[in-house]
């Protein structure tokens, strides 16, 4: 068990890694995350399920290098152990057919969206999505996001690759082009929030899949709470995904930088220690 | 075309007849019900800071109370805050998405203290206004005018720090000055004042020589409380007036506008008739308009209210067979 | 019942009685709780701040006790527990057998030693207090002393236990749990206990700090547990790493829920989620689970310097505590009532005031301010006054219109509660469940709406101390064993 079958690397910082987790890999459903810890002196990080391999009885998590724990993750090989992996965990997406979807994914966003448009495809729904990063090489599984959409528009900020531009852009561009019923959005936090500004101008109901700051995963410690239609509610237990409407996006980018300080002194002191 | 449209809450409302805070505006299938009939807009069930402390006490004496970790109800007064205005604000978001009719959150306090903070809650979840329904009865003979005066300004100033739609109040009459102080609290940015609260009342059953509970519901004539302060504030204070209590048909409603009312809350007439009561007030306010040969609201509004100092019908004690105008 | 009156007429007991005068037994002073220097002890996390009385305190203390013809103490106990024959068995030197009647009821006697509240349970029945109006025999102490000494001494005996097979499940590995484990496994139950986290313990390990229950006496009742054969599963959600019917066709007959009051509740005040505030779940998690007070784990806490605490419970004085072990200048509660309302034991309110830290009573916070950053800087507080007593008999807080003023910080715990974790009800839509997330059950057999699903702790109760919460494992234990025998046989 948490032995790592397989591992990739989609761009300087994105890593991916096949995990064997049996039990999770059966009970995972588009949406859900797990809760790992690298090794004892780990500490507990939430990551989305990107895929999932029932027969092989392993998941498939997509990493970016950012940290102490993200960088001892992605620097693990093929028959390393995690010391521990729990899941699945949150709720999952409410895939049920609706019409059309937009699907907006975001750097490694895009690895949780793959499941998602996977799931509303399959139930008969036309999918558009909409994949954004800074540069080429942080598009990542452009071709499986493909098999599953009915169109794949690709925007780069710097126009590397696709169009120029960010994500509003080109979602903006098919908005008005036809009648969209849904939108699902994730990624880096500020560009959910412009996605959901965007819809809300069209009233398009979306649905928005948060990161954020966690420790146990299972609603026991309240870091992960965030504000929602003036209500406060558990990322781990009441989400991953709310309504990106009533999302008060301004907190949620505020409390994200809360451990910013610790987790650099950290990462600082674990490179140093690497280069001893 | 008859254009029954008019300002309260700081929004233009359809017509003037708005759904009152009660009971049946805090049951999501009945305000259903009730936006069919067209209402101006709704107000929503208050929530009460006083029932919370009650329930609280009601946890705290329930017998499985004494076998527990004393920590458990230490603040559990919050917990019960917190499920009471989570389906208050899963009300107003249910209300906006099946309703297309201004929806304002009601909000009853009597402190001002974090009670106040909630608003931005009731912002935060959609609300189009906040009607905010402050009361103190002055029964305690320690407690000063200014002490009592101070609680009404001080919570209009936090609830407008902290949000950004219009705020209105809903008062009592118990004011040692009432026009002084609704004067002075209307220049304070609200966008409405509703005249008055209507408490629950004790009455006495002289057979068991007991307090009972008077009449839930107002009857059709106890408008004219109402009408006399609404004819005396509606030119002297800085914003609207909305007149409530014993408003049951279309008569007291234009009665209420002549004397300057921008709107009436009806409640307990929907208790009697049915929200259907609603459509049936627009629709004789509509149909006197169209007699009288008024094509809008504001054309006949404060017609009938006190516009100078002098002292008119609506300041007389003692009845007298004379109804002042300007 | 009858096995107590036997054993107090047994022949040692007797002459035991006669050997000391009551008046020479009354005479002797309540033995005092040893314990570090707070000056010292305020710079680790880890050291227990009481020691522990030596063998001689602990028969001089047990001599005390009068061996009464009917031991309120025993009516004081949630479990039971045959204090006098315990207490006797230390007076004549037999510390382990004390042990022994220790362990007849109670699955962890050194941790119940420790956190227990026995002013309010055992010893606030005890003669001495009633009658004599002295202080009560220590019987926390004594438990405590008994417990330790079989630890350090004493061969655990391994009994002789007849297994019948069949497997059952538990859910969450907190007291309650360890305790139906404990009375499982005797029985001959094959028994698994699922922990969601990577530490077995629950509640004893993430949220009680070491300076108050050392890990390693969780960790040796741990390992007495699997001595005996229960089997731990850490990093196992029931309910989502596999569903209960995937259990039951792995062939578990039965299952006893007891995932605690993981939830913790906030006031929902303005500014509540700036950075640096947090539940006292988190903060105490981070530093007793995650040793994120350790340089070399990876996991981040706050060191605050300027520490408020909101609340009044054994959690808020954990907190505080660990606060100025971590660092704080200033550490302090604030607590709306005064100091004779905090639920918290008395005795972990003093050894909080002996260690420097501040008590802010009367005094309730409505609203936070942050820097530019977003991290907390000031708290502001409301005065109180105490009103008319509410139905729990404690006067009521009454805010004082008009008293705020601003508090300096830069870290705020808010340790006002939890509620019932609602993982496993959801997974469970024919659980009949309260209004308040807990689950409804049986009081005397603790089982559910769903007959092979047993249930105690905080998840039934909301809240409850951790003997409560053993009580309920011991219960469920005896209620699920006669439901499976009559279903399956013997």
């Amino acid at each position: 068990m948490n032995e790592i079958i397989e591992t990739g690397q989609f761009s300087e910082k994105v890593f991916k890694i096949v995990v064997s987790a049996p039990r999770i890999a059966k009970s995972r459903k588009p949406g859900h995350f797990i809760v790992l810890r690298t090794d004892e002196n780990g500490e507990r990080i939430p990551l989305t399920i990107a895929d999932a391999d029932v027969k092989q009885g392993t998941i498939t998590l997509v990493v970016q290098k950012a940290g102490v724990s993200t960088t001892k993750l992605c620097n693990m090989k093929p028959g390393d152990k995690i010391a521990d992996l729990v899941g699945p965990l949150g709720k999952a997406t409410k895939i049920k057919k609706v019409g059309t979807i937009l699907a907006c994914g975001g750097g490694v966003g895009i690895a949780p969206l793959l499941p998602i448009v996977e799931g509303f495809k399959k139930v008969g729904n036309r999918v558009i999505s909409v994949l954004a990063g800074r540069s080429k090489d942080l598009i990542i599984l452009e071709d499986q996001i493909k098999k599953w959409s009915d169109e794949v528009v690709v925007m780069t900020d710097d126009g590397s690759y696709g169009h120029k531009g960010v994500v509003t852009v080109g979602a903006e561009e098919i908005i008005k082009r036809e009648e969209i019923n849904e939108c699902i959005v994730i990624g880096p936090t500020v560009m959910m929030k412009f996605t959901a500004l965007l819809t809300k101008k069209y009233n398009i109901p979306t649905q928005a899949s948060l990161n954020t700051v966690m420790v146990d995963g299972t609603g026991m410690c309240g870091a992960c709470r965030v504000s929602v239609g003036g209500k406060t509610r558990f990322t781990c237990i009441d989400g991953p995904e709310f309504d990106a409407h009533q999302v008060d996006f301004d907190e949620l980018i505020l409390r994200l930088g809360g451990y910013k300080e610790e987790e650099k002194r950290a990462y600082n002191a674990y490179l140093e220690n690497q280069n001893k | 075309m008859t254009d029954l449209s008019t300002r309260f809450f700081g929004l233009t409302l359809k017509n003037p007849v708005i759904a009152g805070s009660c009971g049946m505006t805090g049951n999501i299938n009945r305000i259903v019900e009730i936006a069919k009939a067209k209402p101006g807009a709704i107000v929503l069930k208050s929530v009460f800071e006083e029932e919370i402390d009650l329930l609280y006490q009601k946890e705290q004496s329930s017998s499985y109370a004494q076998n527990l970790d004393p920590e458990y109800l230490n603040y559990f007064d919050y917990v019960i805050k917190e499920e009471n205005l989570g389906k208050y604000l899963d009300l107003i978001q249910e209300a906006k998405k099946l309703v297309d009719v201004p929806i304002v959150a009601s909000v009853s306090c009597i402190t001002s203290n974090e009670w106040i903070s909630y608003v931005k809650r009731l912002q935060d979840a959609g609300a189009d206004a906040i009607e905010l329904n402050l009361f103190i009865i002055p029964s305690d003979v320690k407690r000063t005018n200014e002490e009592n005066e101070r609680f009404y300004f001080e919570s209009v100033r936090k609830v407008s720090e902290i949000v950004s739609i219009p705020v209105t109040l809903k008062v009592s009459y118990y004011f040692s000055n009432l026009a002084k102080m609704m004067k002075d609290l209307s220049s304070k940015g609200i966008a409405g004042i509703t005249l008055f609260n209507r408490f629950y009342s004790p009455d006495i059953n002289i057979e068991k020589e007991e307090l009972t509970s008077g009449d839930v519901f107002s009857n059709s004539d106890e408008y004219l409380l109402p009408l006399r302060w609404t004819g005396i504030l509606s030119s002297k204070v800085d914003c609207p007036i909305a007149a409530t209590t014993g408003i049951h048909s279309a008569e007291t409603a234009i009665k209420m506008i002549l004397a300057g009312a921008g709107a009436v809350q009806i409640a307990s007439a929907m208790y009697k008739e049915g929200p259907d009561v609603i459509g049936k007030i627009t629709n004789g306010i509509e149909e006197w308009m169209k007699r009288k040969f008024y094509n809008s609201i504001k054309e006949f509004k404060g017609k009938l209210a006190l516009h100078t100092d002098d002292i008119t019908a609506y300041e007389r004690v003692q009845f007298m067979n004379y109804f002042g105008n300007k | 019942m009858e096995d107590r009156i036997e054993r107090r007429d047994q022949e040692w007991r007797k002459e035991l009685r006669l050997k000391t005068k009551g008046r020479e037994r009354t005479a002797i002073q309540r033995a005092e709780m040893p314990m570090m220097d707070p000056l010292e002890r305020v710079h680790y996390q880890d050291r227990e701040v009481n020691i522990g009385l030596d063998l001689n305190t602990a028969g001089q203390e047990a001599t005390r006790c009068m061996d009464c013809v009917n031991p309120e103490c025993v009516t004081g106990c949630p479990v039971n527990i045959d204090i006098p024959s315990f207490i006797k068995n230390i007076e004549r030197g037999e510390i382990l057998k004390a042990a022994g009647v220790l362990r007849e009821t109670s699955a962890l006697p050194a941790v119940c030693g420790r956190v227990c509240p026995q002013e309010k349970q055992c010893e606030a029945h005890c003669f001495y207090l009633n009658k004599l109006k002295k202080p009560a025999v220590a019987i926390g102490y004594l438990e405590r002393f008994a417990a330790d000494y079989e630890r350090e001494h004493g061969v655990a005996e391994v009994p002789e236990i007849k297994k019948n097979g069949i497997k059952v499940a538990v859910i969450g590995s907190g007291p309650s749990s360890l305790s139906f484990a404990g009375s499982m496994i005797k029985k001959g139950y094959d028994v698994t206990v699922f922990e969601a986290l990577h530490e077995i313990g629950g509640v004893l390990k993430y949220g009680i700090p070491e300076f108050r229950l050392p890990n390693n006496i969780v960790n040796s009742e741990l390992e007495n547990l699997k001595k005996l054969g229960v089997k731990f599963e850490k990093d196992f959600l029931v309910g989502r790493t596999s569903s209960f019917e995937d259990l039951k066709e792995e062939g578990y007959k039965g299952f006893f829920v007891a995932s605690g009051a993981g939830l913790p509740s906030f006031m929902h005040i303005p500014g509540e989620n700036f950075n640096g505030i947090m539940s006292s779940n988190e903060y105490l998690t981070r530093v007793n689970l995650m040793n994120a007070a350790k340089d070399e784990f990876d996991t981040p806490v706050f060191k605050g310097k300027r520490v408020v605490v909101v609340g009044g419970g054994n959690t808020a004085m954990d907190s505080v505590r660990t606060s100025k072990r971590l660092g704080a200048d200033k550490s302090m509660i604030v607590y709306r009532r005064s100091m004779n309302e905090m639920p918290a034991r008395l005795e972990e309110v003093k050894h909080a005031q002996d260690e420097g830290i501040e008590f802010n009573t009367l005094t309730n916070p409505v609203e936070y301010f942050a820097d530019e950053k977003g991290h907390v800087s000031r708290v502001r507080v409301q005065k109180m006054e105490l009103g008319k007593a509410d139905a729990s008999g404690r006067r009521r807080p009454v805010p004082i219109e008009g008293s705020e003023y601003d508090i300096d910080t830069d870290m705020v715990v808010v340790a006002v509660g939890v509620s019932p974790n609602p993982l496993v009800p959801s997974v469970l839509p024919n659980l009949k469940v309260s209004k308040r997330g807990t689950i409804e059950v049986n009081e005397e057999t603790m089982q559910s709406s769903i007959p092979e699903l047993f249930a105690g702790g905080d998840i039934v109760r909301g809240g409850a101390t951790v003997i409560l919460a053993m009580g309920d494992g011991r219960r469920a234990a005896n209620g699920m064993d006669q439901y499976l025998t009559e279903k399956y046989g013997k």
